[in-house]
């Protein structure tokens, strides 16, 4: 359902992405692995519309969306969780909910109870200020902000980067849960566990490049290869 | 030396713009008046001087002009109190120039965009108090200060084209030295930090110390124009060194283009030329000039030497990878 | 003394009034709007244009006024400062300068260029203990009181306040929930400008109003957006009245040097951190930049 067509992608002068093409198909969870500086959010940002490619296609539901606005790749059902963790920090909890359930046209009350169920201690902090909320805390708003109004496709951006174990685990059941759901995903992830249980495929990345990819990942010994990727 | 050396043949080429370039300022005077062609070269020094901090450097300033201003009273005021010998003016006013701008520059170099922009112009309106009100005693405030000039040898500088060439002269020493800097490895440097600050650091520079150099060299080199004002017009008032001035000098790279010098010149000739024709057929030339402000920065941002550019590469304000 | 003080609210106000604006355009786009100080001008001098049209009843001219300056600064944000976001610093400098340029120039061709008085409509102070407070002063002080309270209100409760207070701090994050962020700007920069002709209006009484005005008040604005800190609006309200009494105290003693002893101040804000970091250098103390 997104096809994303050799794309090159330069900030500037300078080229970053090369001739990328990844594909995902209704219902999957693909993964984007690779080296710091590899082009994995650099390919994010772009599918997201933050930035546009000088060459190459990105479809969606059949429409060429590339040069697309992010707010309107948005309004399509593809929504995107940077890496940097910044949630609405002066608002609260509920008021991050709120924006988001207003630019989906979503009923904020059931906004906030799916929020809830995705992570029930949210419950004691909906009055929080975001900015107080600590790292996992945080993803997993973003997370639940991302999903209000049941979009199609999620593109998350290292959700357990900078995370203790044990949040991690967290997020590994959001994910896993949205994965029986479901709901199609793109996610960049360093964090091989993860990966390696919740993977259909994984897309290799270097130097702006596609280096290989894994179709079928729970017939390799996934972790070693990567590992030496890595 | 070696710093800021270049090649020979480099400086061949820069001595051939030399005569070209003075020799189409002589082609001027003969053209149009000699007063205007005068003030045309005076204020295509402190376009050239601009265009070092902020075409190279890339940092906008609304306070230039108070290093033009401090050069012309100093310059007035040594002429008045000290002596009347134009040379000993001038270096005054540039001497007194470099102490400020050392001084204001070590702080001021610290920040930048808007509130760089904006420190300068603080310090400019504090100038600009200072010799209309603050001081007054010594500038004569609103009312301004008139100095004469003595003759040196054979070079009596009441006489006008006496002036003009001296003041030609001084634009070509002024845009010889710039051109040496800018090429050497100093001025890749500058222009390096322009692009990317972090990254120069990490190769180990002290970015600081550059900025510093080049906020300072281009504030003392813009008190010589104020000086050479002070000595031609033997009179000066606060509108020498009024924040308003640094929009007009901002005009001047704009309509030249930034970045490669030879835009400083054409713009300050241009910009002149322009308000000259202008604020005598045109009443309402702030609407026309505005106007042509608002057309310039959203259609020809890169000035005319940036158009000329696609044919000449000379005119390119080069990347910090060539040099 | 105490009259200065009041004085020194009073300016405080107006400041506050137009600087809302300015600081949230910067906030949000990066854009230093100069234009903001034309449509000021424009709206007090429609102001006094449409004061003896109304009988001189000062509310509904001010009504007047705004109305006829919003759709102004609706063009403004259209098709200049729209253009400029995420251009370069420099550019929005020249581009909204050159509209104020011609702005100011406009005015002088309509209205002339002779300063145009107008007259204290309340007219009537209370006194206590001996001094003299101009009830208009009050007034004014307490307007900037309720719109700081109301301003408060809009960006915590309403949702349009909420998506911009979001947007001044993650304007990708608005964007990637579906908002068009955009739109939302044009909104508040038109309030901005109205809320500015608001205040040129209020101090036209206290002040004359000349072509320049413009230029005058944009200069202390700066001011204080910079050292409240540009997109902060209560550090916006508490710079205004600082700078406010600046120029107030200042006039008093030294006046003069009223206008410039605000630049002094900025300039302090703006370096006090290049004071620290330079001592650092001189003396060889703290870490290398």
């Amino acid at each position: 359902m997104l096809d994303v067509k050799e794309i090159d992608v330069a900030y500037g002068h300078a080229k970053v992405l090369h001739d990328v093409s990844v594909r995902l198909n209704v219902g999957e969870t693909v993964f984007i692995v690779g080296r710091n500086g590899a082009g994995k959010t650099t390919l994010l940002r772009t599918i997201a519309g933050l930035l546009h490619p000088t060459k190459g296609t990105i479809t969606h539901a059949g429409q060429e969306i590339q040069g697309f606005a992010p707010e309107e790749v948005a309004r399509r059902g593809i929504r995107y969780v940077a890496q940097d963790k910044k949630v609405f920090s002066n608002l609260t909890v509920r008021g991050n909910v709120e924006l988001a359930a207003h630019a989906a046209g979503e009923d904020l009350k059931a906004a906030l109870k799916k929020l809830v169920d995705l992570y029930p201690k949210f419950s004691q902090f909906l009055e929080t200020k975001a900015g107080s909320l600590s790292g996992g805390q945080r993803e997993i708003l973003l997370i639940g902000r991302a999903v209000v109004g049941n979009p199609k496709i999620l593109l998350i951006d290292e959700p357990t980067e900078g995370l203790a174990a044990i949040v991690i685990d967290e997020i590994f059941r959001i994910l896993n849960g949205m994965k029986e759901n479901k709901v199609s995903a793109i996610i960049v992830e360093q964090n091989l566990a993860v990966v390696a249980k919740l993977a259909d495929r994984i897309y290799m990345m270097k130097e702006g490049k596609i280096h290989h990819e894994i179709a079928n990942p729970r017939e390799i010994v996934a972790t070693a290869e990567l590992e030496e990727f890595l | 030396m070696d710093f800021i050396s270049i090649a020979p043949y480099k400086r061949g080429i820069i001595f051939r713009d030399l005569a070209l370039i003075g020799g189409a300022f002589v082609l001027l005077a003969f053209f149009l008046r000699l007063n205007w062609v005068i003030d045309f070269t005076i204020f295509a020094i402190l376009v050239l001087s601009y265009d070092l901090l902020y075409g190279y450097m890339g940092r906008l300033s609304f306070g230039h002009v108070l290093y033009y201003g401090i050069g012309a009273y100093t310059a007035s005021l040594f002429l008045v109190h000290v002596s009347p010998n134009p040379f000993g003016a001038i270096a005054a006013g540039i001497a007194v120039g470099a102490v400020v701008a050392s001084v204001i520059g070590f702080i001021v170099v610290q920040t930048e965009g808007a509130p760089f922009a904006l420190v300068n112009l603080a310090f400019n309106q504090i100038g600009y108090w200072l010799a209309a009100s603050g001081l007054q005693q010594i500038t004569r405030g609103e009312d301004g200060l008139p100095s004469s000039v003595a003759a040196v040898g054979f070079l009596d500088f009441n006489d006008k084209p006496t002036v003009f060439v001296f003041a030609l002269l001084c634009m070509l020493a002024v845009f010889f030295l710039l051109k040496t800097f800018t090429l050497s490895p100093y001025g890749v440097l500058v222009r390096s930090m322009k692009e990317n600050d972090d990254r120069v650091q990490f190769l180990g520079y002290d970015t600081f110390r550059y900025q510093w150099l080049t906020f300072v060299l281009s504030s003392t080199l813009a008190a010589l124009p104020g000086a050479l004002y002070a000595i031609f017009y033997g009179f000066v008032a606060p509108t020498v060194i009024i924040p308003f001035g640094n929009i007009e000098v901002i005009f001047a790279i704009l309509i030249g283009g930034a970045g490669n010098l030879y835009g400083a010149l054409v713009g300050a000739v241009a910009f002149k030329l322009i308000s000259n024709i202008l604020a005598t057929t045109i009443t309402r030339w702030e609407m026309f000039l505005g106007a042509l402000l608002l057309v310039l920065v959203f259609k020809f941002r890169r000035g005319l030497t940036g158009y000329v550019a696609d044919f000449l590469p000379r005119f390119r304000g080069k990347p910090a990878t060539e040099g | 003394m105490i009259e200065t003080l009041l004085y020194g609210f009073t300016i405080g106000a107006i400041l506050y009034f137009f600087s809302i604006g300015l600081s949230i355009t910067f906030g949000t786009m990066q854009i230093v709007n100069f234009a903001h100080g034309m449509v000021y001008a424009l709206g007090v001098y429609f102001f006094i244009t449409f004061l003896p049209f109304v009988g001189r009843i000062f509310p509904l001219a001010l009504v007047l006024a705004i109305l006829l300056s919003l759709p102004i600064a609706y063009v403004i944000e259209r098709f200049v400062i729209r253009r400029l976001y995420g251009e370069s610093l420099d550019y929005a400098i020249i581009a909204t300068y050159a509209v104020l340029l011609m702005g100011t120039d406009a005015i002088k061709w309509i209205w002339g260029a002779a300063p145009q008085p107008v007259s204290d409509p309340v007219g009537v102070g209370i006194r206590i203990l001996d001094v003299n407070f101009p009830l208009y002063r009050i007034f004014i002080a307490a307007s900037a009181l309720a719109l700081f309270g109301a301003l408060r209100f809009f960006f915590r409760r309403s949702i349009v306040g909420k998506i911009v207070a979001a947007a001044l701090e993650d304007r990708e994050g608005v964007r990637c929930l579906g908002l068009n962020v955009n739109k939302y700007f044009s909104i508040v920069f038109v309030i901005g400008s109205g809320l500015a002709v608001l205040g040129g209006v209020l101090y036209a009484p206290i002040a004359t109003s000349e072509p320049y005005m413009g230029f005058h008040i944009l200069l202390v604005a700066f001011a204080v957006v910079i050292v409240g800190g540009m997109g902060n609006l209560t550090g916006t309200f508490i710079s205004a009245f600082i700078l406010g009494m600046v120029i107030a105290v200042t006039g008093r003693f030294y006046s003069t040097a009223a206008d410039t002893m605000v630049f002094v101040v900025m300039a302090l804000v703006l370096l006090k951190d290049s004071f620290r970091k330079s001592w650092q250098r001189l003396t060889g103390m703290g870490t290398r930049a």
